[in-house]
């Protein structure tokens, strides 16, 4: 039908084309089609029981397959090319009730006419098709149009189309006000100034509107407001969430999304960018700042709570959200079961999961791994020169570490004659496949020192002592985690034949089995809270070595004891410490060659000098993804039932089958998943990313679930125009965002009129067909930034930490960490909306109360409310007060010699318009009102606080005029 | 530029007459005139939900409620069930002794206590006692709830599935432990709409016993709307001056003076409206109606001059300082007494990880008296019958120490979701039974078992729905506060 036009070049939709129109009578189409005219049926009335989650005897529709099939009936569902063969048409056609199917508990019969194009498909062949949403989009030809004067864009066509075959005629244009006011929100979040509008209403020329739109596409505010959309889908916030809810230094990248956007950073990339740009060749910190993106995810802090649950939480987290922001899919539904309506196994959401569950971070509180981001972006490039010289000599002396351990059999296994702990850990010694192993058990206290006394072999001097620490059932850890552990400071000394230390061993020093540690293990030779760790927890047996000085010859009668500091506790406050371990020393010179050699040295020295070098620039550390080191990966299994301590088969990372086929070198990584996110041939991401700025621009996408393009969300209103948008984005316009928007406020959909018609509002309540122009309450942030601009107090400073505008008191309980709310001074009271800190558990509450989400999850968009609330906030809020009392000085000041000049003046900034003489009469008698009632009052003649106060009266009243508070 | 007037069939807005009729039309109460009950239903208008609301409130009730305002007293932290409710004499017995290992086999605790293995049990502090005609056990600590146990139902077979608070909490009040998922409040007024005309139908009021040491905050998430439209949300009442945010008008704003602003923006508006055509235009007319009723019905609703002196005393002396627990619930009650479909009170203070033998004191001296003169004031307006009024925490505390059992001023429990105890009244419920037990060692469900889910089901039964149809679309799922589970509790049905 009319929407199917975008694919027509496929046969089945192409034959569905010369199908009736909508409102003619549709009970009779020559040809049915799958997509059209039965999945709506099979959706609607039979996949609840037979489908993903529940295959109800045996049978579900999700697959063509499966469909066929002779499920515990042992008769065929469906025989393709016989209506009377196929149990199905059987069942849903019986008219006893109790054989019938849908069962009447479960919801209505099938409708005769239902029954009929069922019939008509199975003989024609049941010829299956894939969802509409995973078939690509094509190009297709323009419609035929009667009016050919009216479109101005491609798009158009589409619209027109659609509007003559409902008998409709589009809207005039707006007036010019009225399109500037609507654009200048839309691209920069910010209302037109007065001189905009007059040089826009006085320009003529034929490129006037779209010199309006350049100059709003180059403006850096274009930026701020398209990264308050995106916040929103990074459930971005300046906290950690959950119970704590704790600060987190993240703002960084709600600049780099600011800079990416100013930039027009073509989609694709930047959809790579955030997803993986810590993996793209020699990526730069930009690239790694883009990442941030997914460590939005909340952090708990809670004490008692397992990291790896809250780990997998956030993994689970970014799967979802990974799917609703660039393939508008509902792919977590696959978490606990196949899913209910789209063809996505269970399986495959753990395949997918595995290509996200080896990132680095683990729900630590300090939210590890972090990227140093310069204050200064003067000094961006001088970080990266510094911390890419790391890489290479941290590289470098890895490897010369690593040549020396390429001798197995140097290890001497020490034979442990004695250990005990603090606190309450019982330490025991056994025999275990030959090594003679350390084991804690009982209760283990936070902290516990250990102390471990060995025999050496005093034949040759000690170079090297190493630390393997084991998980306590091997095998069981690769699918739940054992507790880790930080060994916070290692100390190493002689003891005599009586067990007195004689001496202390110094160390020199260490190296585990990762290139790049986040703790770095020579911090176990210090004092300190960091040092080797598996932190926080293990999977995979690992080791660390640790190299004296200088060679460790024992005398007779002496020993080894080891004391092992393990200091650093979790925020769960889980024990971390080693519960399974073997000690052993190798004698190889070539340790000590190893330290005493130039090579050594001078890496050594350079890493000192490159390292104090980075800590010396001011910086925020910023969280980010990073890549776990391929020494200890994690695998992956199928959660059963969507429960993390279920595990079923162990998958290996990949994308669903219904989707094209991933490229990769190897096992798939996450830049090989952002790639095949970001390509042309992928049927999702260009399509969600046009609905979701349709859907800005108009209110409305055009599919309606901008979360759900799949089979469960609503069709699209219109198809061709979405899958040519789709073609055109990513094709002529190179997934240029700004070029894609200019084509939309360019058009002449756009530019209609929004005022409606009482037929037209009745016919089409909710603007689907675009006979009219768009409208709608400004969204939270723009509120408040109009205000801000009305008032002469907008700041226009870019970028930064979060500030914290007027907030009432109480609104804050922080019992844990002491934060409290601490009203900006300055400009920084001043600054846009999206600059305001948002913590998690307590939202700014007046953006709140305009349907500002709290940012835990993605919310792919913001449902419009209307509520009293919403007016107590915009009468009553001392913030928007402050901002009206400037707005009327401003009005006092600008508007004229009279208080009448001066509020028409104030009515034209605030909505664009100008006022008619009775709405400037009732507002000079409101103002008159105010006047005798200002408490500022004390004689007849008004003084100059009466008539500030009566102006601001009246600002506030025209701030809160439906024409102030729309677009 | 000027007004082009889009309908020649509206009224002239340019002629004031004509004006003031209109919103004569809107807000008068005579007649044949949208009356204020009209602008409650307003309140139900989205801009652009893919649902219609209205639609899902024909629904509801699915039948005849039982309940029709709930009084959830959230005692936020983990109250002790052995030490209150669930009479346990073997912990007597088996004081100081390790907890048994097929109690613990295969469970998980808060990793605080990690491996729970060779804890030692700990008895009760104070003893405990039978009352009334239903000879409930009480312990000491609770005088004033012992005094209505007969009013009470208690559920002894509760358990849930999260070891720490802020899941177990979200757990209990939104059904799922992640935050994120609409509360029982915002799902309640969803499926029902609001009773009340000039108040919120969703309203939370927080407190915390004086000197308490734990750091259990409450947050947003526990009456949030999750994907509900924020307008669902739990309203917050302060204990301060401005009980709800942006009640007061800004300073020097006087009543008519704001009543003069609201009557040139309902012209204005209405102006507007006929020009544009746009619904949302009369919807936000109604909706600064709205708001300005609540500036007057608030204030009356805190203002307790109007109670005599012998209700205030039987909530105890702490009723006549805003933000306590006391205060909170005779408020409450005058919310109840409004029509306010969900009031959600809670109270923290309850995680006695180290405070049995002190703050358990002081948190029982707090919630004990204001409880229970709660239900029996309710009970004496005859208002008990269709208010149901739930006291209870996210779960119960171990039957064995966290501490040393050498210290006793510094004994503790920690978090225990296997077994805990929490009671209901009126709204429906049997008065004077208790359903479910514990084992011998208050540990396990023995019988009865009430999961998070049943409770959830069971209290929406109450309010007249079925917890399997009261549904929400999100990310192309049907959502529900018991997500695929929940039984309704019949044994409990009066």
């Amino acid at each position: 039908m009319y929407h199917r036009h975008g694919t027509g070049g496929r046969a089945m939709l192409f034959v569905a084309m010369l199908l009736a129109m909508p409102h003619a009578s549709a009970d009779e189409p020559q040809q049915v089609a799958f997509n059209e005219h039965i999945r709506p049926i099979l959706v609607a009335k039979c996949v609840a029981c037979h489908g993903g989650p529940k295959q109800a005897g045996g049978i579900s529709f999700l697959y063509r397959t499966s469909a066929l099939s002779e499920g515990d009936s042992g008769e065929p569902a469906i025989v393709p090319g016989s209506a009377e063969q196929s149990y199905l048409i059987e069942r849903v056609s019986d008219p006893d009730e109790d054989y019938r199917m849908p069962p009447a508990e479960h919801g209505p019969a099938l409708t005769e006419h239902e029954i009929s194009l069922l019939r008509q498909w199975v003989d024609a062949g049941a010829v299956w098709q894939e969802h509409w949403s995973l078939v690509p989009p094509e190009l297709s030809t323009q419609p035929a149009v009667k009016d050919t004067h009216w479109p101005n864009r491609p798009l158009d066509f589409h619209v027109l189309a659609r509007l003559e075959s409902q008998g409709l005629a589009p809207s005039p244009a707006a007036p010019k006000a009225q399109w500037l006011r609507r654009v200048t929100f839309d691209l920069t979040g910010l209302p037109p100034t007065e001189s905009e509008l007059k040089a826009f209403l006085s320009d003529s020329s034929d490129d006037a509107y779209e010199k309006v739109v350049d100059r709003l596409l180059a403006s850096p505010a274009y930026g701020e407001r398209w990264a308050s959309m995106w916040l929103d889908l990074a459930r971005y916030a300046d906290t950690q969430g959950y119970e704590k809810d704790p600060h987190r230094e993240i703002w960084p990248y709600r600049d780099w999304l600011i800079r990416a956007l100013n930039a027009d950073m073509p989609y694709d990339e930047f959809v790579v960018k955030q997803l993986a740009g810590d993996l793209l060749p020699n990526a730069s910190l930009d690239d790694r700042l883009a990442t941030a993106f997914h460590r939005n995810t909340q952090t708990n802090t809670e004490g008692g709570t397992d990291d790896e649950e809250f780990r997998l939480n956030a993994v689970v987290d970014r799967v979802n959200t990974t799917w609703q922001v660039f393939q508008g899919m509902t792919f977590g539904c696959t978490q606990c079961h196949s899913h209910p309506y789209d063809a996505f196994e269970q399986e495959e959401y753990y395949k997918f999961l595995a290509v996200l569950n080896n990132t680095r971070d683990c729900d630590l509180p300090e939210d590890y791994p972090v990227l140093r981001v310069p204050k200064s972006q003067d000094q961006v490039a001088e970080c990266e020169q510094l911390e890419q010289r790391q890489v290479e000599l941290g590289t470098e002396l890895f490897r010369l570490y690593s040549e020396g351990m390429s001798d197995d059999r140097q290890w001497n296994s020490l034979t442990l004659t004695a250990a005990k702990s603090t606190g309450a850990a019982q330490l025991s010694i056994r025999e275990m496949d030959g090594n003679n192993e350390l084991v804690a058990g009982g209760t283990i206290s936070q902290g516990s020192r250990y102390t471990i006394d060995c025999a050496a072999s005093r034949e040759e001097p000690i170079t090297a002592l190493r630390i393997d620490a084991l998980p306590m059932d091997p095998e069981n850890s690769l699918r739940i985690p054992e507790e880790g552990f930080a060994l916070s400071r290692l100390q190493c000394f002689v003891a005599s034949s009586d067990g007195t230390e004689t001496r202390e061993v110094a160390l020199q020093a260490a190296f585990c089995d990762e290139l790049d540690p986040v703790f770095d293990p020579e911090d176990s030779l210090y004092d300190n809270h960091s040092g080797w760790s598996v932190f926080t927890k293990i999977y995979h047996p690992r080791y660390a070595v640790f190299l004296p000085a200088e060679p460790l010859r024992l005398a007779d009668g002496e020993t080894l004891r080891l004391v092992l500091h393990q200091n650093r506790n979790t925020s769960g406050l889980a024990s971390q410490v080693i519960r399974r371990g073997r000690f052993s020393v190798s004698t190889n010179p070539q340790w000590s060659t190893l330290l005493t050699g130039q090579e050594y040295k001078t890496l050594r020295d350079e890493l000192g000098s490159v390292r104090e070098q980075l800590r010396a620039i001011p910086s925020t550390l910023v969280p980010v993804l990073e890549e776990r080191d391929p020494v200890a990966p994690r695998p992956t299994q199928v959660f059963v039932g969507g429960s993390w301590l279920e595990r079923g088969d162990t998958v290996q990372p990949g994308v669903p089958a219904s989707m094209p086929p991933l490229v990769s070198d190897g096992p798939a990584d996450r830049l090989d998943v952002a790639r095949w996110i970001a390509s042309d041939s992928n049927p999702l991401t260009s399509r969600t990313m046009v609905n979701r700025l349709w859907e800005q621009l108009f209110g409305l996408g055009i599919v309606e679930t901008v979360e759900d393009l799949g089979a469960s969300g609503q069709e699209p209103s219109n198809q061709a125009l979405l899958d040519s948008l789709a073609m055109q984005f990513q094709g002529e316009l190179g997934w240029s965002v700004k070029r894609l928007l200019k084509e939309i406020v360019l058009s002449s959909t756009y530019r209609q009129d929004a005022r409606v018609p009482r037929d037209l509002q009745e016919r089409d309540p909710r603007n689907q067909l675009l006979a009219r122009g768009p409208r709608g309450r400004l969204q939270a942030e723009m509120l408040r930034d109009q205000a801000l601009v009305l008032s002469g107090r907008y700041s226009q400073h870019l970028y930064g930490p979060a500030v914290m505008p007027y907030q009432p008191d109480g609104v804050w309980q922080s019992v844990y960490n002491g934060s409290n709310w601490q009203t900006s001074q300055g400009e920084d009271r001043f600054r846009r909306a999206l600059y305001t800190y948002w913590k998690r558990t307590s939202a700014y509450p007046s953006m709140l109360a305009f349907d500002m989400n709290s940012r835990e999850v993605c919310v792919a968009r913001r449902i419009a409310t209307n509520t009293p609330l919403q007016a107590l906030v915009t009468l009553n809020d001392p913030a928007f007060m402050e901002l009206a009392n400037s707005f009327a000085k401003r009005a006092r000041n600008e508007g004229g010699a009279n208080a009448r000049d001066q509020i028409a003046w104030a009515y034209r900034q605030a909505t664009g318009q100008q006022a008619a003489d009775a709405v400037i009469d009732e507002l000079c008698l409101l103002h008159e009102q105010a006047l005798q009632k200002s408490p500022a009052k004390s004689s007849d003649t008004p003084d100059d606080s009466a008539d500030q106060f009566a102006m601001t009266v009246v600002a506030s009243t025209i701030l809160n005029l439906d024409g102030s508070l729309t677009k | 530029m000027s007004y082009r007037i889009l309908h020649p069939d509206s009224p002239s807005p340019l002629r004031e007459g004509q004006l003031s009729i209109n919103r004569r039309q809107l807000f008068g109460r005579s007649a044949g005139a949208v009356g204020v009950a009209a602008l409650a239903s307003l309140m139900g208008k989205e801009s652009s939900a893919t649902e219609s609301f209205d639609a899902v409130r024909s629904r509801f009730p699915s039948y005849a409620p039982r309940a029709k305002r709930i009084i959830y007293l959230f005692q936020n932290g983990g109250p002790t069930h052995v030490d209150m409710f669930d009479n346990k004499p073997k912990l007597h017995e088996l004081h100081g002794t390790p907890v048994p290992d097929q109690l613990i086999a295969g469970k998980r605790f808060s990793t605080m206590t990690g491996q729970a293995q060779g804890k030692l049990m700990l008895a009760p502090v104070e003893p405990f006692h039978q009352y009334g005609e239903s000879g409930a056990w009480v312990s000491d600590l609770m005088p004033h709830t012992a005094k209505i146990v007969d009013d009470l139902c208690f559920l002894k077979g509760m358990h849930s599935d999260a070891i720490n608070h802020a899941p177990a909490i979200s757990f209990m009040l939104s059904g799922a432990q992640i935050p994120g998922r609409p509360t029982m409040g915002a799902w309640l007024n969803y499926g029902l709409g609001s009773e009340c005309e000039d108040l919120p139908g969703f309203v939370v009021m927080t407190s915390v016993s004086k000197g308490t040491t734990c750091g259990q905050i409450f947050y947003d998430f526990y009456w949030g709307s999750g994907f509900l439209p924020s307008r669902f949300q739990g309203a917050k009442f302060r204990g301060s001056a401005d009980p709800v945010l942006y009640l007061s008008n800004p300073d020097g704003v006087r009543p008519e003076l704001r009543r003069a602003m609201l009557d040139d923006l309902a012209d204005l508006n209405a102006l507007k409206h006929a020009q544009a055509g746009d619904p949302e235009i009369q919807t936000r007319i109604a909706q600064y109606e709205m708001a300005y009723q609540m500036q007057t019905s608030v204030p009356e609703l805190t203002d307790f001059s109007d109670e005599p002196d012998h209700i205030l005393d039987m909530y105890g002396p702490q009723v006549r300082e805003p933000g306590t627990f006391a205060y909170n619930c005779l408020m409450a009650r005058r919310l109840a007494e409004r029509d306010v479909r969900f009031i959600q009170v809670m109270h923290a203070g309850w995680d006695q990880h180290n405070t049995i033998t002190t703050e358990l004191y002081t948190q029982c001296v707090d919630t004990d008296q204001p409880s229970a003169a709660l239900v029996r004031d309710l009970k004496m307006r005859g208002m008990l019958d269709d208010t149901l009024v739930v006291w209870g925490g996210e779960f119960g505390r171990t039957p064995f120490i966290q501490g040393n059992i050498d210290d006793r001023p510094r004994w503790g429990r920690d978090h225990h979701p296997y077994a805990f105890t929490l009671w209901m009244a009126g709204g429906g419920v049997k008065p004077g039974i208790t359903y479910g037990a514990s084992d011998e060692f208050g540990f396990n469900v023995a019988e009865g078992g009430v999961h998070v889910h049943d409770l959830q089901a069971t209290i929406l039964h109450l309010m007249g729905i079925n917890h399997e149809a009261l549904t929400y679309r999100f990310q192309g799922r049907y959502f529900r506060l018991t997500d695929v589970h929940g039984r309704v509790v019949d044994e409990i049905l009066a």
